[in-house]
């Protein structure tokens, strides 16, 4: 019997995992990365490619092919950027002023949201994100159950998110 | 609704807490799976916004941090889980049920009291009569409160040390007249006696009564 390849829709696939690759590739990059957004897009490319060329054959779901090809091309990107560094630096380009912008106003927003929060849920996100203690540990400075700990923090982005939409 | 099990991750990997093979299988689950994904997205701004601005935003717990100091007992109640609180308290609940309820069920013989590597003392009281407070003359008998029959008594009067010991069936005793005269007005003495059983058992001890013999004017 003829092998028939899944059928897939490369616009949706681009719209949806454009998102996740790019996440991928700030996080193992470094948002201040100037090209990351290159990195994306070749990856991006690569994908379409090897969908119309067949090479996904449904024996992963899409979403692992993905990881696999934006890992390959991160560790092919640093590799690169090793060897680029060592002859001569590259000029850093500067950040898109419009996008930089507004993240800003996003992260101000959050920012005076997480000001308002009541002192238990504004400790608790200070001790566990800001200062990285484990639960364990978090629940031991304020003298409550770890599942506690886990509860306030919830809470916290629960009211954030409340905030943050009114 | 049902949680992802990888929903537990997604403060590792953004603390940068996960390595190797468990950072790799979040990242790929994170590509197939929607929901954690959004939620990582959400969860990184907050990271990162308090990342930015933590020193600003916590400026108030960090001078208050000292005075939330929270005492070691407390500390360590707190890391009970509900489910362990609920096995402290059963447990509690069955010792009462034990102490109060089952034990007096089977209340045994009479407890023994070890005096010394011979004597021992079943609960039983031996109350003395006669003297038991200051008297004006020496006193002719001692008298106690009978235990019964085949019971000897063994008293002892002392004045500093044992000044006389004698043993009876009887329940009271007469002062021999020697130790009488040796009992002077104006002195304290302090008498004891002890309830042996027809084998020698010693069954009861009293207390220890004090007396003085008034001084004579």
């Amino acid at each position: 019997m003829e092998y028939r390849p899944p059928e897939i829709d490369l616009n949706e696939v681009v719209v949806k995992y454009r998102p996740v690759v790019s996440f991928k590739v700030k996080k193992s990059l470094g948002a201040q990365t100037p090209d990351w957004e290159d990195v994306v897009n070749e990856v991006i490319t690569q994908v379409i490619e090897k969908v119309k060329k067949g090479e996904f054959r449904g024996e992963s779901s899409i979403g692992t092919f993905i990881y696999t090809i934006t890992s390959r091309r991160i560790v092919d990107h640093i590799r690169q950027k090793t060897k680029v560094l060592r002859s001569v630096p590259e000029p850093t380009p500067l950040p898109d002023p419009c996008k930089d912008a507004e993240s800003r106003e996003r992260a101000r927003i959050l920012a005076e949201a997480i000001q308002q929060l009541k002192p238990k849920f504004k400790e608790v996100l200070n001790l566990y994100y800001y200062q990285e203690l484990s639960r364990g540990e978090v629940a031991q400075r304020l003298g409550i159950s770890p599942r506690r700990v886990s509860e306030r923090l919830n809470y916290a982005q629960k009211l954030l998110r409340k905030m943050i939409k009114t | 609704m049902k949680r992802c099990t990888f929903e537990d991750r997604i403060d590792s990997y953004l603390l940068n807490k996960l390595e190797g093979q468990e950072k790799e299988s979040f990242e790929e689950h994170f590509f197939n799976c929607p929901s954690c994904f959004r939620q990582m997205e959400e969860r990184d701004v907050l990271i990162s916004t308090i990342k930015n601005r933590g020193a600003w935003l916590f400026k108030d717990e960090a001078a208050t941090e000292q005075r939330n100091w929270v005492p070691a007992w407390k500390r360590a109640l707190s890391s009970f889980t509900p489910r362990q609180w609920a096995t402290v308290g059963v447990a509690a609940a069955a010792l009462l049920l034990v102490v109060f309820g089952v034990l007096p069920r089977f209340t045994g013989p009479s407890p023994q009291f070890v005096l010394s590597e011979t004597e021992v003392v079943r609960g039983e009281s031996l109350t003395l009569m006669s003297p038991i407070i200051d008297v004006k003359s020496v006193p002719a008998f001692f008298e106690w409160k009978s235990l019964g029959q085949d019971v000897e008594y063994k008293i002892s009067l002392y004045n500093g040390g044992l000044i006389w010991s004698a043993v009876t069936r009887d329940s009271r005793i007469a002062v021999p007249e020697e130790t009488r005269q040796r009992m002077l007005p104006g002195q304290r003495f302090a008498w004891q006696v002890r309830a042996f059983s027809a084998r020698g058992t010693l069954i009861a001890v009293s207390s220890k009564v004090q007396f003085q013999i008034e001084p004579a004017e």
